[in-house]
């Protein structure tokens, strides 16, 4: 279909058509929520009385958010979650991806498939499931670090020491085939004949490995570093099912999302939630910029 | 008084906060938007028919299981009012009461009746997007005696508006496993003569048998909590906002606390967790302290092999508790044709006789209202109970509660008090302390 | 040389290669033992399920489980329902993020930067926090209780247009574009004929993820929908939550059902993605 050439878009135009229809979605399902959002983090408000019922209370949410003593062991917590979930997630999926993609043509899409299964199970599921795995008494988990390695029950849903590293788990059981898919997908895209020259060259596989396949997972470690680093801080669904929705004893279990979401709709106080989910907003951004600055590309690259 | 039936995986039970100067309020944009519309268009409308012919359909919004109570009575709603349909939308919990406030908030999409539990008909009572029952054309007032008294005034909200109407309760017992008491040598009244014999009879029990006394040390702190409140005085906070943590009868409660866990009298699990229902199971657990409902789970599927080892009693030391209870409310911005339907339905919801010992029947709804306390019902013998007619006993003590003034904050409260019961449980942490920690995180927030 | 025995199966370490693949076996064994609690739990009446040690094989209430089911909730019409809703918002969101993606990618324009930026910063605040004023727009534009409420918002997907930009940074050559240019394809020309089949595999895993997110999305439709016989699997499933009472069996086989068609589309699309793979590979 050749249309003429006046009608033809300009490159000039083109990506900002291309663009259109998401910004066009964006300005009215984004942009709203998040002005509100922010207007809201200025008042105070009891829902339930109805829009007009808010009152402007300036920078008092934001100051009460800053010195309030769980707001800052949420953050704690959320920051121990981040990290002991997502960095096994990656040092995993990558040497897996590897291993599949090199080792198992056969078995790749039962593998691949095995380790994706977890991302596609609901909460529903998972919240029953884990309560039973986890229980102290019977639970499969006890029981097999009991049969194999000899420890005591472990009571892990109960005491604030033990659910941190629950949830850490059921966060890397949940999203680890996420990034081995990932991965896995990018390996396809370099070319073999880059390992072909280097095998003749006389490299070695862990050669090949940290010169070739690290540097051509570049983009997708950015993207998929990124996405943990955002989803680590805005971890809400594994923490609120495993805790009842409450952050377990001493709040060991509560993110900062999730203290959020209890703000707005157990303690109905929408306004210091919305404070403190720009407070989180603002720590994100500049964790991911961190990221951005971290994984920068170098000159000549995309 | 309330102990919402709060558990791992259900919504928690959140009281609402002290009445506030809140303006009352006027027309969100959209109804007046819709109002224009209606307008201009009911004016290039031919005058018909006034809406007699049209037919009604009414929403009711409401979560397992008192769901299925309002579609049990729709057969007899449709006797009376033939030619009006009833829907029911149903929703989880949790989710029933966020989508509930969601639309109060933008006073849109709202049910023509609302089911709320009494975890969040204190806190909705407090904002302003309940109708007042005492206003006509309900006048509540009339006949508010109808109902067990402190049911209604859980539903009383700032300035003595009455926001709902009470469905069914939920009244403390004490449910005890009467074979082990015997294998203690204990008689049931020296578990409930005094919570220092309460905790003794733990100690026993635990000698003779091996069974722990109940499932967790906190259990006993909430209920001691909220034992000698003065008039006026909320769980947490007084009346002018001060905080309460530090009174003697937390400090009490902290101390009993303690001390069963001194004694390993608690099997330290959570309830409704697997290790709850298989302590049942068991006979590990000889007590619990409850809303008498929970007699109807055991026996439906948590324990129905200990059919007959169980007996309820009064709570200790003539301590009185309400678990749970459901409520019906009708929004404020809920289409005005319907309000006065809704009312109907509420009344064959709360006021026939015949609804309430139905849903009585069959889901263990403990009614809310008076007259049905004297059917036969209550002195039938509950087989799960050994034969003992438990549910005058229940009635009796339903009479005897009454209701504590509610805080926005009491939720917020509870947990930090049970985080700190946990450190004094676990960790050994002084008590003075721990309720002085408790004052100053609660201090902080009392006036939000 | 030492390394990961995942990148030297060398014939002189017969031992590495086997760990390596009992390791990953065991993973995947690891992996896969809640799902088979699921079904095995879906067979179960709710005392067996609450019971310790619970239940490791099959049992009988798979039939009287499902009648729960179906009295309780529309089971089959929200499954429908939810079906509908995935299938419409993985088209709209792929068309979408593609575009965008490519966009970003490959041209270079004013307010490049800042707008990729903007786009990024939408996925840093949780989305319940969205609830009351996505609400409050559904309900001005007549949505409420409208599929449409469901798909329509989420096809401007930061996570998609991401993914595409990164996707499409890494395996759409300039030269070809400008060689396309050149020979006077139109710019829309280049977007469907070129940089799209190139975009395959990139377009399988958005396509699979965000089907997924909305076959489990439950927050989206209990903002929206007002009517049982609309809502989507999980709020349907939900419903059946009491605070006492659960019927835990059923949930458990509702749930699994609703797995069911994940897991085929999984294994139809990991098929695609290989083929898809394959081709693009090959240069």
């Amino acid at each position: 279909m050749k249309l003429p050439a006046r009608l033809r878009l300009s490159p000039a135009l083109a990506p900002y058509a291309l663009l259109l229809p998401f910004f066009v979605l964006f300005a009215v399902f984004g942009l709203f929520p998040l002005l509100f959002s922010l207007w809201l983090a200025f008042q105070a408000w009891e829902p339930t009385d109805g829009l007009a019922a808010m009152r402007w209370v300036g920078l008092e949410n934001f100051a009460f958010a800053l010195q309030d003593e769980w707001f800052w062991k949420s953050l704690k917590n959320t920051a121990w979650l981040a990290v002991a979930s997502g960095v096994p997630q990656h040092l995993v999926a990558i040497p897996l991806a590897v291993f599949i993609h090199t080792r198992l043509q056969r078995l790749r899409d039962v593998a691949v498939g095995a380790y994706f299964l977890p991302y596609i199970t609901s909460t529903v599921a998972i919240s029953i499931l884990f309560a039973s795995l986890f229980s102290t008494d019977f639970g499969a988990i006890n029981a097999v670090l009991g049969g194999l390695f000899g420890i005591d029950a472990i009571d892990w849903l109960g005491r604030p020491e033990h659910i941190k590293p629950a949830i850490a788990a059921v966060v890397f059981w949940r999203y680890v085939g996420f990034n081995v898919v990932l991965y896995l997908a990018a390996l396809q895209t370099i070319p073999k004949d880059l390992y072909e020259a280097a095998t003749m060259d006389g490299a070695s596989r862990w050669q090949q490995f940290v010169h070739i396949t690290l540097p051509g997972l570049k983009p997708v470690m950015f993207f998929g570093v990124t996405l943990s680093v955002i989803g680590g801080l805005q971890l809400f669904e594994e923490p609120f099912i495993l805790t009842g929705g409450r952050g377990g004893s001493d709040q060991a279990g509560m993110t900062t999302a999730m203290y959020l979401y209890r703000m707005a709709f157990d303690f109905n106080d929408f306004g210091a939630a919305s404070a403190m989910s720009w407070l989180l907003f603002a720590l994100v951004v500049g964790l991911t910029w961190a990221t951005h600055r971290a994984f920068r590309p170098k000159a000549g690259q995309a | 008084m309330q102990l919402g039936a709060a558990t791992a995986t259900r919504g928690p039970a959140v009281p609402p906060r002290t009445p506030d100067a809140m303006p009352q309020t006027p027309h969100a944009p959209t109804p007046r938007r819709r109002a224009l519309l209606l307008g201009a268009a009911a004016a290039l409308a031919l005058p018909g028919p006034a809406r007699a012919t049209a037919p009604v359909r009414l929403t009711v919004a409401a979560y397992p299981a008192v769901d299925t109570i309002v579609r049990e009575a729709l057969p007899a709603w449709r006797e009376r009012h033939p030619g009006v349909a009833v829907q029911v939308v149903s929703r989880q919990f949790a989710d029933h009461h966020t989508a509930m406030t969601t639309a109060l908030s933008t006073r849109s999409h709202l049910p023509d009746l609302m089911a709320l539990e009494v975890g969040y008909v204190g806190r909705f009572a407090q904002g302003g997007g309940l109708d007042d029952l005492r206003q006509p054309p309900y006048d509540i007032g009339r006949i508010a005696d109808r109902w067990v008294p402190y049911a209604l005034a859980q539903a009383t909200g700032r300035g003595g508006a009455i926001v709902a109407a009470p469905s069914d309760i939920g009244p403390g017992t004490l449910l005890v496993r009467h074979d082990l008491l015997t294998r203690a040598g204990l008689a049931e009244a020296e578990l409930t003569r005094s919570w220092d014999g309460y905790v003794a009879a733990g100690r026993q029990i635990q000698a003779r048998t091996g069974a722990y006394l109940l499932a967790h040390a906190r259990d006993i702190k909430n209920l001691l909590i909220r034992t000698g409140i003065q008039p006026g005085e909320g769980l947490y906070f007084g009346a002018g906002h001060e905080v309460l943590v530090e009174s003697p009868r937390f400090v009490r409660a902290f101390e009993l606390a303690r001390e069963v866990r001194r004694h390993r009298l608690d099997a330290r699990v959570a309830e409704w967790s697997n290790e709850w229902s298989e302590g049942f199971k068991r006979g590990r657990l000889a007590t619990q302290l409850t809303g008498a409902w929970l007699a109807g789970h055991l026996s439906n599927w948590i324990a129905p092999d200990t059919r007959g080892l169980w007996r309820a009693l009064p709570l200790p030391e003539g301590a009185q508790a309400a678990w749970g209870g459901s409520f019906f409310a009708i929004p404020r911005g809920a289409p005005a044709g319907h309000k006065r339907l809704a009312w109907e339905l509420i009344g064959l919801l709360t006021l026939d006789r015949a609804q309430q010992l139905q849903a009585f029947r069959r889901h263990d709804a403990f009614p809310a209202l008076r007259e049905s306390h004297d059917d036969p019902f209550f002195e039938e013998p509950i087989p799960f109970l050994g034969g003992q007619p438990a549910r005058a006993l229940w009635r009796d003590a339903a009479r005897r509660i009454s209701a504590v003034a509610v805080h926005k904050q009491d939720a917020f409260a509870g947990e930090v008090i049970d985080t700190e019961l946990d450190k004094v449980l676990d960790r050994g942490k002084p008590i003075a302390v721990a309720l002085a920690d408790a004052a100053r995180l609660l201090a902080r927030r009392a006036r939000r | 040389m030492t390394a990961t025995s995942t990148t030297l199966p060398t014939l002189g370490r017969p031992l590495a290669p086997w760990a390596a693949y009992a390791l990953v076996g065991a993973g995947a064994l690891l992996m896969l033992a809640p799902f088979w609690l699921m079904f095995v739990f879906a067979t179960q009446s709710r005392t067996e399920i609450f019971s310790l040690p619970p239940p490791l094989w099959f049992g009988n209430d798979l039939l009287a489980n499902l009648a729960i089911l179906t009295e309780r909730i529309p089971f089959w019409r929200n499954l429908g329902w939810s079906l509908y809703v995935a299938l419409m918002s993985t088209a709209l969101t792929l068309l979408f993020c593609s575009m965008g993606g490519y966009a970003f990618a490959c041209f270079e324009f004013r307010f490049k930067q800042p707008l990729f930026a903007f786009v990024l910063a939408t996925m840093l605040l949780p989305s319940f926090m969205n609830m009351i004023p996505t609400f409050m727009i559904m309900d001005a534009l007549g949505w409420i209780d409208q599929p449409r409420a469901l798909y329509i918002p989420g096809a401007a997907s930061a996570f998609g247009i991401f993914l595409m930009r990164q996707f499409v940074l890494s395996t759409v050559p300039r030269e070809l574009i400008e060689a396309a240019r050149m020979d006077g394809c139109s710019e829309l020309g280049i977007y469907w004929r070129i940089v799209l089949p190139l975009l395959k595999p990139a377009l399988g895993t958005l396509g699979l993820i965000t089907f997924i997110a909305s076959w489990n999305n439950f927050i989206g439709p209990l903002i929206v929908m007002r009517s049982p016989e609309n809502y989507t699997l999980p709020l349907a499933l939900r419903s059946l939550q009491s605070p006492v009472d659960t019927e835990w069996g059923a949930l458990m086989t509702g749930s699994a059902i609703a797995t069911l068609p994940l897991l085929v589309l999984f294994a139809l699309s990991s098929r695609q993605l290989i083929a898809g793979l394959t081709a693009g590979a090959v240069k």
